[in-house]
């Protein structure tokens, strides 16, 4: 086979590559350009002569067999949109247009291939995509921490709110209590239902009065006063001040808290606001249940040992390595439907009568654990067998740097 | 003789029920509905105890009580707090002493409370 020398510098100098393969002689390289040997760091010398097999993987060959054949049997030129090709110099990307060509001297069946190295552009195509998800889960992640900014702001100005409606609402219940206060004294005997109509309205003014001394609480930023004790006293003590709640409902409290806890760094008196708040909802939860017990338990273990107890809960304020405490209630109640799990700590969320329930005891919870850098969760318990608090504190080391 | 309680609140409907209470029980009344007039109301009457707002426009009961201590002549009679915003962790049922040692109790307050504080101030004052 003959070519003009025209030929031969116009393909040697082409941007692409091209070679040829006598299908008629095994497919062996009958052409081999200049661009070829680029793209795939193989010579002319090398390559012309020897086939597919001879060059590369039998992976790779067994494919470019495929096609050629494919190319011949169609007879018609055909394109690979992205060939990736394992050669020595790493793997490329290619786009090819195989041609079949009777070659017209020599009668011999040729497939013709033009190949582009398209590698760069599909390296640049990938790191766009990446980067795209990158910008996407940026994206999302900045509308996550705004809708948090937003919860906040909400919070706050409730908060600001709170501060002024609690000062405006304490006057007037203030006035009906001491206007209820005298009357209470010069009770006409003949008429006993003034007495109750009084002890009601008493009651309401009391109701009122704490329903705005928990907006206060909820939203009162007050710093903590801190001092080294255990979960061990703190169970202790709560235990005591809810043991007439506890008999009144007969429940039966089970404990399994170590001795030898190490020491956590709290504000006592609101932690045991939050122990009690925690143990009367237990106690609401149970009422309807035959035999209310409820567990309380204590452990220190590394904050691996909860993600592993945990499953795939992610702690936000902890790292790996920290010691802490994992407090943990149960109770065997009415346990939370799957619509309300996400509410609970919402401030006013409640599903008491009205009354019983003023929907603030977890949101001032949660935010009082949290200014203990702890946190807080409030689940299910398996198969339905009631609710579990699980509060995470962080040991003294820890809390003191924060 | 009766004790003397100067009461010293912006809410006038606050300080015509407590009146009534009081001087249902016994005591002797006045009333100044005006912070700015608390000090000459307090020389003029020569109150035994005197009860005072916090939130009060114009001037706060801080700044009463800092009058009333700096008087000469009213330094020793005690003075209660009332307030409506001190909160429930601070003051679950009774009452708790501020800072500077005076009585702090809340609004909505009970008369019996209230009662047994009086009772307390004055007695420690008459010992003094
Ligand atoms: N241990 C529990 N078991 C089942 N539901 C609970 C439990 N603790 C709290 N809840 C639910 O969370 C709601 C909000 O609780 P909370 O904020 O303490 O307000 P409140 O007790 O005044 O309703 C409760 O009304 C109840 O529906
Ligand atoms: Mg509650």
């Amino acid at each position: 086979m003959s070519r003009s020398s025209l030929v031969e510098s116009v393909l040697d100098n082409l941007p692409v590559a091209v070679f040829a393969k006598d299908a008629t002689d095994d497919f062996r390289f009958v052409l081999w350009n200049q661009k070829q040997e680029v793209i795939t760091g193989l010579q002319a010398e090398k390559a012309v002569g020897r086939n597919d097999y001879d060059l590369f993987s039998k992976e790779s060959a067994d494919y470019f067999r495929d096609v050629d054949k494919a190319v011949l049997k169609k007879g018609k030129p055909l394109e690979v949109p992205d060939e990736v090709v394992e050669t020595a110099l790493g793997e490329i990307h290619m786009k090819t247009v195989k041609i079949p060509v009777v070659d017209s001297e020599t009668g011999r069946l040729l497939v013709v291939g033009i190949s582009e190295d398209i590698t760069e552009r599909v390296k640049a195509r990938e790191q766009l995509e990446k980067m795209n998800k990158d910008l996407s889960k940026t994206n999302q992640e900045l509308q996550d921490t705004q809708m948090q900014l937003i919860q906040a702001e909400k919070l706050e100005s409730i908060g600001r709110l709170a501060a002024g409606v609690a000062h405006e609402v304490k006057n007037p219940l203030a006035m009906l209590l001491l206007g209820v206060d005298y009357l209470s004294k010069d009770l006409d005997p003949e008429d006993p239902n003034i007495d109750e109509i009084l002890i009601q309205m008493k009651d309401a003014i009391h109701r009122a009065d704490r329903i705005v001394r928990g907006l206060v609480d909820f939203s009162s930023n007050r710093s903590l006063t801190k001092e080294e004790t255990t979960v061990t006293s703190l169970v202790e003590e709560v235990l005591l001040l809810v043991r007439h709640e506890i008999t009144k409902a007969s429940v039966k409290i089970t404990e399994d808290v170590s001795e030898d806890l190490p020491p956590v760094y709290l504000d006592t008196s609101k932690f045991q606001q939050v122990m009690i708040n925690l143990i009367m909802n237990a106690v609401h939860a149970m009422a309807e249940t035959e035999k209310p017990t409820l567990k309380i338990s204590a452990k220190a273990m590394s904050l691996e040992e909860v993600e592993k107890n945990q499953g795939a809960r992610t702690y936000k304020v902890f790292r790996k390595g920290d010691l802490v405490v994992v407090l943990e209630i149960r109770d065997n109640g009415s346990g939370i439907s799957d619509a309300n799990v996400a509410k609970l700590f919402d401030p006013f969320f409640t599903t008491k009568a009205t009354g019983v329930g003023t929907g603030l005891g977890l949101s001032v919870v949660r935010k009082i654990v949290e200014l203990h850098n702890g946190e807080i969760s409030l689940n299910n318990r398996k198969n339905n067998q009631g609710a579990i608090v699980q509060i995470i504190l962080p040991t003294r080391a820890h809390a003191e740097v924060t | 003789m009766a004790k003397k309680v100067l009461l010293v609140d912006d809410e006038a409907g606050f300080t015509t029920l407590m009146k009534m209470n009081l001087e249902r029980d016994g005591y002797e009344v006045r009333v100044e509905n005006s912070s700015p007039l608390a000090v000459s109301a307090a020389k003029a009457f020569q109150p035994d105890v005197i009860l005072l707002d916090v939130v009060m426009p114009e001037m706060d009961g801080g700044d009463v009580k800092a009058k009333l201590d700096a008087d000469p002549e009213l330094t020793d009679t005690p003075v209660v707090m009332l307030t409506a915003l001190v909160d429930s962790t601070e003051l679950s049922d009774g009452a708790v002493a501020d800072s500077a040692g005076s009585m702090v109790l809340p609004k909505p307050v009970e008369m019996e409370l209230l009662h047994n504080v009086l009772n307390q101030v004055l007695s420690e004052a008459d010992s003094e």
